[in-house]
């Protein structure tokens, strides 16, 4: 499976980075300037999909 | 590392106080089957990645293994010397690096590089040195060959 038709099922490239980087870093927490810099993918954006990984109960936070 | 330019700059006060930090819930209902279809997707495509190598320099091959190989899941079932090898020629250091980063930002791991000129390839070939057979023995794919190896 191409990693494009990923990107098109979830509606988000950026979705897509997130969740592999942490897929592949689990069980290890990062804040969001350092996702934004290990996924090469703007800030507002990487935030913008955590809040929204969060409010579905996929990604935890924590302070 | 360099930053990449941000189109939507956040004032950096804000990111320096940000310390919020986000990790998976294990506890989510489908958590498992995710993480399988996650992983299992190649991390990126084979097309695009060669045409890049071969923008690197003088190109003579290119080893995936590792990280790269369909069906790891992420897990390190095949402990590899070398997840991207690559035998040339000129090889601009500075494409080479870009190249590294945007590679391992979609990856989502840092990846284990190695990279020799063709003399010294062929020299090690030849000798059937360690780090050279451990790699053309295991799981690999030649993604470029023009040593017809």
């Amino acid at each position: 499976m191409s990693k494009n038709t990923l990107d098109k099922l979830f509606g988000s490239r950026t979705r897509v980075k997130l969740l592999r980087f942490l897929f592949r870093n689990y069980p290890t927490g990062f804040n969001a300037p350092e996702l934004s810099r290990r996924i090469q993918e703007p800030t507002e954006e990487t935030k913008k999909e955590l809040e929204f990984l969060s409010a579905l109960g996929l990604v935890q936070k924590s302070k | 590392m360099k930053r990449k330019t941000q189109k939507h700059k956040t004032p950096s006060k804000v990111i320096r106080m940000d310390k919020t930090v986000y990790y998976l819930n294990p506890e989510f209902e489908f958590f498992g089957e995710l993480k399988g279809l996650i992983l299992k997707s190649s991390p990126t495509e084979k097309d695009k990645m060669v045409k890049k190598i071969l923008g690197l320099g003088r190109v003579k091959l290119a080893v995936t293994s590792g990280i790269f190989m369909t069906g790891n899941n992420g897990l390190d079932f095949f402990d590899t010397v070398a997840d991207l090898f690559i035998v040339g020629d000129d090889i601009s250091k500075n494409r080479l690096r870009t190249f590294l980063t945007a590679l391992e930002a979609e990856v989502g791991k840092e990846i284990k590089f190695t990279l020799m000129d063709k003399d010294e390839f062929q020299y090690r070939y030849g000798m059937f040195d360690r780090f050279i057979r451990v790699l053309l023995e295991g799981p690999h794919e030649k993604i470029i060959n023009k040593l017809g190896i």
